[in-house]
């Protein structure tokens, strides 16, 4: 591409600087709009993911039954050689942390009150050091290790039942042999995990007062936590391979949340690209339409002196790119700017439908969104322009010259 | 047997017709006409509005095509010429100056006169030196760097008289280029186009109302109602 032809573009965009003006300024607003709503949606998406890993852990190792089917009682399809297995899983070079997590069901009571609860057995040191605060405590203190017969519960649980620190409620439930075994606790803390559905079943204690109450030395499943999220397939594809008898599942084939999310996400912000693509090819050919025709017999003497219409077509695919070019760095620079800004002076969101905490609105800055999203509109305004001169540029020269 | 003689016409019109459409009307513009145009020859082609001056320039400059009849470019017929190939002559041997000078306003005097040699791919370095030498020739040097609307009528025409020169064209195509100025400054243009023309040997085809103008033409061609009513030379001769 010659620069004579690039300068020619440029001054011809000039021309009419109000016009000019505001076509790049859709495209600045199409553009930063695309990236925000992306960068919005990426870093949600990196958000739940974290979320989605840290509360399973990268990879989850039980049993093939364990993912197929309900138990008919508590651990049926539980893991045993629990200490065999976990230094197996720590052997793995990706591996940080291995969690073992027993679930269960039963009843929880306070001697007035009895009422259903969704219980997680749980290495406490280890769970609260690789999970960092992955529950906001309301009260109390967190679990530790060593520490027997304590719980944690959901604020909402806590509620129902009036307990806070320091409390003893008793926990009911089916053993593994499908008796029915009680066991006295005390409320060590009271947590949230933001999802208040969760928030009024949920219960948290030690692995081993969970097995004594089950009357077994099973786990139900391993949380195996990774250095880094990306390295969650080939870590999977070597434990599976060496534990052909279990079954190894992602944190994405349990995130079901994310998957949702994603899947709404990307219809709502795909359907807005599109929209904004739109907007810009309209505002991009409308303006080059009228710059086409306020110089239809400008092109009919170019193509007199011997201007190919290829060129013309060219000239005015360029004046496009221009527009959208000037519009489309505009734009970055500013989605560059809020994201910036959004996190030197954070703006807390309200909790979004079913969750009781809001959630701090950030903007990922992706190179790889800036950069489809700059090519797509560079790509478009030259595409317009390009389609609304080339039926002015094979208009009849004599017909252009004519042009009053 | 003169040099002459073995150089073929610049350009020849055998027995061509033209016609346009108005709405529901079919207008005759040209009805078989046939002209030649020697190199270096100054054609003055006159006549009433309508009579179908703009139509045989238009067909002359390869920038329509007739219905019947050949054109012939420097002994060529033009009749299988494609649209690119036609461009391409246009570009390389055919000067235009038009009534309303028609330049490029967002264009320096310079980037104007340039354009046709930047086209036909020019080296920079060749280009400047011709742009230089032909601004000279108009006395426009020291407008090289101005817009075209910061020119008088006169010097604007004189621009395009560069800018269809400076290829060494042919054959120029002149469709009023003194209408639109004064008679003092439209004395200076065309002595400004006979000097130019003559010093390359290109050949002028100029349709113009202007009888003063005309008059000065080496030959007069008048038309009427789309047909070569008189040769001015053709007479003379006779």
């Amino acid at each position: 591409m010659n620069a004579r032809w690039l300068k020619f573009a440029w001054l011809n965009t000039l021309r009419n600087r109000r016009r000019s003006i505001v076509t790049a300024g859709i495209a600045a607003l199409g553009t930063a709009a695309i990236l925000l709503a992306g960068g919005f949606a990426l870093f949600t998406y990196e958000g739940l993911a974290q979320i989605s890993a840290r509360t399973t852990g990268h990879l989850i190792v039980a049993k093939p039954e364990q993912f197929l089917r309900d138990e008919d009682t508590p651990l049926q399809n539980g893991l045993d050689e629990v200490a065999t297995l976990r230094a197996g899983l720590l052997a793995d070079p990706a591996v940080r942390h291995v969690l073992p997590r027993v679930e269960f069901s039963g009843l929880i009571s306070n001697g007035d009150k009895s009422t259903v609860m969704i219980a997680a057995g749980i290495d406490p040191d280890a769970e609260f050091a690789v999970k960092g605060p992955f529950l906001t405590l309301r009260s109390g203190a967190v679990l530790a290790s060593g520490e027997r017969n304590q719980v944690m519960l959901g604020a909402g649980l806590a509620r129902s039942l009036k307990a806070e620190p320091g409390s003893s409620l008793t926990l009911l439930v089916s053993t593994t042999q499908g008796a029915l075994n009680a066991q006295d606790v005390s409320v060590k803390g009271v947590f949230s995990s933001g999802i208040a559905e969760v928030d009024s079943r949920l219960l948290y204690t030690d692995v081993e007062t969970a097995q004594k109450l089950l009357v077994t030395q099973r786990i139900s499943s391993f949380g195996v936590f990774l250095n880094r999220i990306e390295a969650t397939d080939p870590a999977r594809a070597r434990i599976a391979a060496a534990l052909p008898q279990l079954t190894v599942q992602t944190w994405l084939d349990q995130a079901l949340f994310y998957k949702s999310v994603k899947e709404l996400y990307n219809r709502i912000f795909g359907a807005l690209g599109l929209i904004i693509g739109a907007i810009v090819i309209f505002v991009v050919a409308n303006a080059m339409a009228m710059a086409i025709i306020e110089r239809t017999r400008e092109i009919g003497t170019l193509r007199a002196l011997g201007t190919l219409p290829a060129q013309l077509i060219r000239s005015f695919a360029l004046e496009g790119l221009l527009l959208g070019g000037a519009g489309a760095a505009l734009g970055s620079l500013g989605a560059l700017a809020i994201s910036v800004a959004l996190l030197v002076f954070p703006v807390e969101m309200p909790p979004p439908p079913g969750r009781s905490s809001g959630y701090p609105l950030q903007i990922s800055i992706d190179p790889a969104l800036y950069g489809a999203t700059l090519g797509a509109i560079l790509l478009l305004a030259m595409l317009a322009a390009a389609l609304v001169a080339r039926r002015s540029v094979a208009k009849p020269i004599v017909e252009a010259l004519a042009h009053v | 047997m003169s040099s002459t003689a073995q150089v073929p016409p610049v350009l020849e019109l055998r027995g061509v017709h033209k016609t346009y459409r108005l709405g529901l009307h079919v207008v005759p513009a040209l009805q078989g006409v046939d002209l030649l145009v020697q190199p270096g020859e100054m054609l003055a082609l006159t006549g009433p509005s309508g009579s179908g001056k703009s139509t045989l320039l238009n067909l002359a400059g390869l920038v329509d095509r007739p219905d019947a009849g050949e054109v012939l470019f420097r002994g060529r017929s033009l009749a299988g010429l494609s649209e690119t190939q036609a461009t391409y002559l246009r570009r390389d041997a055919i000067g235009f100056i038009f009534q309303s000078f028609n330049l490029v306003p967002v264009m320096t005097v310079a980037d104007n006169v340039d354009y046709p040699l930047f086209l036909a791919g020019l080296p920079v370095a060749g280009r400047k030196q011709r742009i230089a030498e032909m601004l000279r020739a108009v006395g426009l040097t020291e407008h090289a760097k101005h817009r075209p609307d910061a020119l008088s009528g006169g010097q604007r025409q004189r621009v395009a008289i560069a800018r269809a020169l400076v290829k060494r064209p042919t054959l120029v195509i002149a469709d009023e280029p003194t209408a639109s100025l004064d008679s003092q400054t439209a004395d200076q243009v065309f002595e400004l186009m006979r000097e130019c023309g003559h010093a390359q040997r290109a050949a002028f085809l100029i349709a113009s109302h202007d009888p003063r103008l005309v008059r000065r033409c080496d030959r007069i061609v008048t038309m009427l109602d789309g047909r070569i009513v008189a040769d001015a030379r053709e007479r003379i001769a006779a």
